[in-house]
């Protein structure tokens, strides 16, 4: 068994990049205008949640950032600070910022730098670092004494904490573990600290449950304890701190007699906190925003995810809007219970063994029909009906366990739009990134492997892509640039674009440059598709000087062989003064893959669907000889040459006729074609990659392998490595 | 005589049964328990702590917390506990 406090933090880092996820998004909803109160409170309450649970890990670090930011956050939401497009742009960055916080709070890094600078400018902003603040805050080593006026309210041991004692509600929070607690990993001393962090806190330890010392069970809880909390806290935020014991202690939460004037209402523990009190015009408008703020972000997470779950996506959007007009119900139970009725949190390991055994299963069904078929039964036998059956629910299966691997892009956008923001502050232009089809779901494997290259893409754009503000506004465009960054799906693959409004490829620089780097011979006519493909050569730049930014000898050439390798195609399009657009074109999952099952010199092959554009029968007239070994074919108007699958791959000596074999035409990814012989096609089916890669390395040609339904064991070619590394025979030499 | 025990650093949910183990031991002797190396002070050691101060108080033996560490006086606070608190009969 792994340590539970182990999980307990690993799950706390889960939810740190989700609650980071949601801090984005509201951000950028700001960022577009919008100031409204419940935006500003998902911004602060991921912050503040960031910062709860890292507390309770003691990452005294994250916490002291996100305490200074949520103190900045506090000030924007009561309205004593103003949204301008300055305090945006360092919200922006202090996101950031508390990303890496996060990050090396997990990985045990370095603390981000610049953190203090962005705090200050921040605090710079709201007028000075808030200092009353700090007593709240159970990290903070610093307590002004002088601002606690130790009035007597309520009860003795209830010290007010400042000024604000009658805007301040009082919570007691009676707290009692049972058994289960400790034992899951917990503790009350960072549940008791927690809440200690969330205002001015007394605790009262009751000792009345404890049996005498002989007969007490050491491992069983018998302690109970009162908080009263006073302070700008919410009922929410109190039972954020329970989020992950909830089930194993009993908690009353219980709005105090005089605490913010509210009329007292004892005996009506787990109401949410009284949202709309006339007398309390500052907190009404918090409560009221808490079921919003803590549904909405969670119902924006799940919704790309709860489809995965099922076939049926369309419910989803549906289910995840119900909560919001529950409003003041919902809040007493916003703390987290939403989010794990939802969704469930599976380990990747374990959906990667369901994927291999639900590959498993499609291989023996294959099998077993195969067996039926042999066996020379009646097509509408009982048992032919019954597998034809089986297959469909197979097929069904299948798809749906692969949809659970598949996640929404927008993580991924996400961290594009950061790349975004520090690649346009290196090279001082104005940009906005634009998102499209942040909901399209990929692959897990696929959006992890595709972040390197997507962010050199849209560095690219950024430094290479689009003009200065100057030049743009010489060319009557807006000083702003915009990058494009979108997602779709498109007949079974996802295509993703990087689009940018800037000047398009400069083609005469290009091929200049291709020529003196001795990349295309001086008299090479390229038509401007080809010029444009010359940047995915290895060791191209047409930075004329290198920046810090992109051009540090990491070229196109990278991504596309990454892209590439994930089995994608990338194509340029640009026109000249309007921009340019990379168009990435990825299959929707590694895990399966559509195929043409071929014969070859005895051996079965399977060919990628994806990379046959057609196949035909060669006639005498379409095979031309070029040179002693070699024959092109002659097909609509063009020359394709011809390799012999069979002797490319050593199962034969070239034959000495193609004359009535089968060619695939195939394509590459700069659009050049090849056409292979094969021997006579099987059939077109989807296989289960099996890797070879870990067992074998690398082989030229071969992308991996299979199990087909006899059992039989075929290599799936990789057509384009093939040919790269093709000798091209097709002829005995005489 | 007086037995002297001193607590582990970590006294979470592994430490309760072995602490609760050592101190009935010493039933019938005077106890001193040394603090200063406690790191972490959880709730279930806590309430250990707590039964054996009341029963040795009500066999009229002696049992001391001495030279507590800063986070275990910090723990109490957290606890809501003060140190004299502890081990005297009235609890917060």
């Amino acid at each position: 068994m792994s340590d539970p406090m182990a999980e307990i933090r690993a799950s706390f880092f889960v939810e740190c990049e989700e609650l980071l996820e949601s801090l984005q998004d509201a951000l950028n909803v700001i960022d577009e205008g919008a100031h409204d109160n419940e935006t500003i409170n998902v911004v602060f309450r991921a912050v503040h949640s960031i910062k709860g649970g890292a507390g309770a890990f003691g990452l005294t670090a994250l916490v002291n950032f996100a305490h200074r930011y949520e103190t900045v956050m506090d000030e924007v939401r009561s309205g004593k600070m103003e949204v301008t497009n300055e305090a945006t742009k360092l919200f922006f960055q202090a996101a950031d910022l508390l990303q890496d916080h996060v990050r090396a709070a997990r990985d045990g890094g370095d603390e981000p730098a610049g953190a203090e600078e962005v705090l200050c400018a921040l605090e710079a902003l709201m007028g000075g670092p808030k200092i009353e603040q700090d007593a709240e805050d159970e990290v903070s080593d610093f307590v002004p004494m002088g601002l606690s006026l130790d009035l007597d309210f309520g009860g003795d041991d209830a010290a007010g904490p400042d000024g604000g004692i009658d805007e301040e509600p009082a919570w007691s929070i009676r707290f009692r573990p049972q058994p289960g607690l400790y034992a899951s990993g917990n503790e009350a001393f960072h549940i008791l600290r927690a809440l200690q962090g969330l205002g001015e806190a007394t605790v009262e330890c009751d000792t009345s449950g404890l049996p005498a010392f002989g007969a007490l069970d050491p491992e069983a809880p018998a302690l109970a304890w009162t908080v009263t909390l006073r302070g700008d806290v919410d009922e929410a935020q109190i039972r954020e701190v329970f989020d992950f014991v909830e089930d194993v202690c009993t908690i009353e939460i219980e709005r105090l007699a005089g605490g913010g004037g509210a009329p007292a209402l004892p005996g009506l523990p787990g109401l949410p906190g009284l949202p709309d009190l006339p007398d309390l015009p500052d907190l009404s408008a918090l409560p009221a925003a808490g079921p919003e703020e803590d549904e909405a972000p969670a119902a924006q997470m799940e919704m790309p995810v709860a489809p995965a779950t099922g076939s049926a996506p369309a419910p989803a959007p549906a289910a995840a809007a119900a909560p919001a007009p529950q409003a003041p119900a919902a809040a007493a139970k916003s703390g987290g219970g939403e989010a794990a009725s939802a969704t469930v949190r599976v380990d990747l390991d374990r959906i990667d063994r369901l994927v291999n055994l639900v590959g498993e299963l499609v291989i023996n069904q294959a099998m077993l029909a195969q067996s039926v078929a042999e066996a020379g039964l009646p097509p509408n036998s009982s048992v032919m009906t019954g597998l034809e059956a089986f297959m469909m629910l197979t097929r069904d299966i299948q798809d749906s366990v692969m949809m659970i691997r598949a996640q929404p892009v927008k993580p991924l956008f996400q961290r594009m739009a950061r790349i975004v923001r520090e690649a346009s502050a290196a090279v001082n232009k104005e940009v906005r990134l634009k998102t499209e089809g942040e909901a399209t779901e990929v692959d897990k494997t696929v959006i992890e492997r595709l972040a390197d290259p997507l962010t050199h893409m849209i560095r690219n754009a950024v430094d290479h892509g689009l003009e200065s503000s100057e030049k743009r506004v010489a060319a009557g465009k807006p000083s702003e640039g915009v990058i494009t960054l979108s997602a779709q799906h498109r007949s079974g693959r996802v295509v993703i674009e990087v689009k940018d409004d800037g000047g398009g490829i400069n083609r005469e620089k290009v091929l200049e440059k291709a020529i003196s780097k001795g990349l295309v011979p001086e008299d090479a006519q390229l038509s401007d598709a080809e010029i444009d493909n010359l940047l995915f050569l290895p060791g191209f730049s047409t930075a004329a000087e290198v920046s810090n930014l992109s051009g540090r000898g990491v070229g196109m050439d990278v991504v596309k062989s990454a892209i590439t390798s994930l089995g994608g195609r990338i194509t340029i399009t640009s026109e000249a003064g309007v921009g340019t657009t990379f168009s990435i074109s990825l299959p929707l999952t590694l895990a399966v893959l559509d195929g043409m099952v071929v014969h070859v010199a005895g051996e079965t092959l399977v060919v990628p669907l994806s990379a046959i554009v057609e196949t035909a029968t060669l006639m005498e007239e379409d095979i031309r000889s070029l040179g002693p070994n070699t024959n092109v074919i002659h097909i609509r108007g063009g020359f394709v040459p011809l390799y012999d699958l069979g002797a490319e791959l050593g199962y034969r000596h070239p034959k000495d006729s193609y004359v009535g074999d089968i060619v695939l035409l195939t394509t590459q990814e700069d659009g050049s074609r090849a056409a292979l012989v094969v021997d006579a096609i099987h059939e077109q089916r989807q296989v289960v990659i099996k890797g070879l890669q870990q067992s074998y390395g690398h082989i030229p040609g071969v992308a991996a392998a299979t199990i087909l339904g006899d059992g039989q064991i075929a290599l799936i070619l990789d057509p384009p490595d093939l040919v790269r590394s093709a000798s091209g025979r097709t002829r005995n030499a005489a | 005589m007086t037995a002297r025990i001193a607590l582990a650093a970590r006294l979470d949910l592994p430490a309760a049964a072995p602490l609760a183990e050592e101190i009935r031991g010493q039933t019938g002797s005077d106890i001193e328990i040394d603090a200063s190396a406690v790191s972490h002070l959880g709730g279930l050691c806590l309430q250990v702590l707590i039964a054996a101060a009341v029963a040795w108080r009500e066999a009229g033996n002696a049992l001391t917390v001495s030279a507590m560490s800063e986070d275990f006086t910090a723990a109490l606070a957290v606890f809501g506990l003060t140190p004299e608190a502890l081990i005297s009969e009235k609890h917060a």
